[in-house]
């Protein structure tokens, strides 16, 4: 009796692996609807297991420490694409299975942390600049980085809970590069921080919007998606884009190199480049879409939209992050320097 | 009762290999891993060096250390001081108080801690319940900054480890014989003596547990610092985290981790010393 149910139950297991395609993705949290995930498996039958990270730098550990299997598919950002792809992480992509390729905005295409777009297509992409709460006198004065060092701002600025983020403030304003490479100009900029950690309040990337909507805030450094859901609820919130330069990312679907299910995950790739998919995503998530046919078919106040969508003048002021390489020690050092105060 | 011996052994067994597998093993490679090399591409390299260690009580490292140890002694005392008395009074009341008290304590862990500390900032922030009332009765007329400061982090420890102070006390007050307390005093003894020389001594480990268990995860829980401090604290056990998640230095993150675990036999063997001293030496009454 005993081994009878024994063996219906191997049978179940075996048959439910082997007749159900399974798909392991692992996204950034608050990036995914779950109904994307649902018709996806309406339409093909591939049941889609999403587990979510906050930082690039966990994800990472996690890919690398599983030897590049585990998952079908991660989102890493554009630094973090370079350096898996220099690591052996990600396998290539077979862009014959990728039929909605062409729907891709061909200024996010060929960027220097995957030039070929060998290993990577782009999923969101956005800015990081500042938000300021205008009902706050003093708030509604800043206008550039620069500002965010003003005395009169204690207590009221929330930065990004990130290295680069942070470090890539007091770079743009001394002028350099979000990527410098030079351990003695990282030191330098490192040592413009502490009068602007003193003005912070809190350092958040999980949901900065909230802190500025509770007013425990009156100007944040966040992500433009953030900032229009939270213009959105609160009118007197705007988006700025300092005249000193800021941060733009790219999200990328990506392949790990012994990922499992490789077919089941160019599909879903090639479903997600599909506009109306893409458009559900972008309206769900107000980050700004690669896809241009999606563009199109989002609300028009999206579409008009500045901070989801900025002017070509306004994104040439932008710089992309690129991996550091060895330079990333520099960086590192100060971040714990900041943190400690 | 050849049965009985079976299964006792059996479920000893079990314990033992759990134990094994889920304790010894995990601590033993965190120690293997605080005496390897740094490695940038590969987490780490094998290898024989206390220089991690070394980097650890060095400059900024050791000033983590030692704030977050001030903050968890500071938790410590502050739940100290409100466990004690409210032991004191759960160890005198009635049954039926005792009970319903009891379970009062308990109720919050029905809820997950982290979900516990985000309710929290709830009540922190510059409209919340904290504000409001204060506002309502008139005794401040500008919203108090609560939320992402050191006192919020402080406020949160103490508020989820509280009941793992209040636990320990109450057993060990439950346990001591009020006739003792009696004889002392019919024997000439003054409050403060009998306190000092009776009551003390024979509540000591049970101080020493409630402090342990507040103490330690007073240096480790790293979310409360990340929620109620705005990410501006650092814990022992924040400090950990980055190292494994952020700069990826393991090697650095396991020697901290280290330094907890040395910290907590350092505790036991004082646990273990004022027990000894109740059942074997002139304490044994």
């Amino acid at each position: 009796m005993m081994l009878r149910w024994l063996m219906v139950l191997i049978a179940l297991l075996v048959s439910s692996s082997v007749l159900a395609a399974e798909l392991y993705v692992y996204n950034w949290s608050e990036y995914m609807p779950d109904r994307i995930l649902r018709d996806f498996q309406k339409e093909t039958g591939i049941k889609v297991h999403m587990s979510t990270y906050d930082s690039n730098e966990a994800m990472y550990a996690k890919v690398k420490l599983l030897g590049a299997k585990g998952y079908d598919i991660v989102v890493p950002s554009t630094d973090y694409v370079a350096r898996m792809i220099r690591e052996g992480l990600l396998q290539p992509l077979d862009k014959s299975k990728l039929t909605n390729l062409h729907n891709l905005d061909p200024r996010l295409l060929g960027q220097s942390f995957d030039p070929t777009n060998t290993y990577s297509v782009p999923y969101m992409w956005g800015s990081t600049a500042i938000a300021i709460n205008t009902q706050d006198p003093v708030a509604a004065q800043v206008r550039s980085l620069a500002d965010l060092w003003k005395p009169e701002l204690q207590g009221k600025l929330l930065l990004p809970n990130d290295m680069r983020g942070v470090i890539g403030l007091a770079l743009k304003r001394m002028g350099r590069s979000l990527n410098e490479r030079d351990p003695a100009v990282v030191a330098q900029a490192c040592d413009l921080l502490p009068d602007v950690v003193r003005n912070v309040r809190l350092f958040d990337s999980d949901s900065p919007k909230q802190a500025l909507l509770n007013r425990e805030v009156a100007v944040a450094v966040l992500w433009n998606g953030e900032a229009f859901i939270a213009s959105r609820e609160n009118p007197a919130i705007q988006y700025i884009y300092p005249p000193e330069g800021f941060s733009l990312w790219i999200d990328n679907l990506c392949i790990p190199k012994n990922a499992r299910n490789v077919e089941a995950a160019h599909r879903f790739i090639d479903y997600l480049l599909r506009p109306e998919v893409a458009a559900r995503i972008a309206e769900e998530f107000t980050y700004s879409s690669p896809n241009i046919p999606a563009r199109a078919l989002l609300d028009p106040k999206v579409q008009a939209s500045p901070v989801v969508y900025p002017p070509d003048d306004v994104l040439a002021r932008g710089e992309f992050e690129t991996d550091l390489g060895p330079a990333t020690a520099a960086y590192e050092q100060c971040w714990m320097r900041i943190k400690t105060k | 009762m050849r049965r009985d011996g079976l299964f006792r052994r059996l479920v000893i067994a079990a314990t033992v290999v759990w134990m094994a597998v889920f304790g010894v093993v995990p601590n033993l490679l965190v120690l293997g891993a605080s005496v390897s090399h740094p490695s940038p591409t590969t987490f780490l390299s094998p290898g024989f060096t206390l220089g991690n260690y070394a980097l650890l009580l060095d400059g900024i490292h050791a000033q983590i250390l030692f704030s977050s140890l001030k903050l968890s002694a500071a938790v410590t005392a502050i739940c100290f001081g409100l466990a004690y008395p409210f032991a004191a009074l759960l160890a005198r009341a009635g049954r039926r108080t005792r009970h319903v008290l009891l379970v009062l304590v308990v109720i919050p862990f029905w809820t997950n801690s982290l979900v516990r500390t985000y309710a929290m900032t709830v009540l922190l922030n510059t409209s919340g319940l904290v504000n409001r009332v204060l506002f309502a009765l008139g005794l401040i007329d500008a919203p108090l900054t609560l939320l992402y400061t050191t006192g919020a982090v402080v406020a949160g420890l103490v508020y989820t480890l509280l009941p793992f102070m209040i636990l320990p006390l109450y057993a060990a007050l439950d346990r001591f014989d009020p006739r003792l307390e009696e004889a002392a005093r019919d024997l000439g003894a003054g409050r403060f003596q009998v306190l000092w020389y009776i009551k003390l001594p024979l509540v000591l480990p049970g101080i020493i547990t409630g402090c342990m268990l507040v103490f330690l995860p007073g240096l480790g829980m790293f979310y409360v610092a990340d929620v109620l401090g705005g990410a501006k604290t650092m814990l022992v056990g924040n400090f950990i985290r980055d190292q494994f998640l952020v700069t990826r230095q393991w090697p650095l993150g396991a020697a901290a981790s280290t330094l907890l675990t040395m910290i907590m036999i350092v505790l036991l063997l004082i646990y273990w010393w004022s027990q000894r001293r109740i059942h074997e030496g002139k304490l044994d009454v």
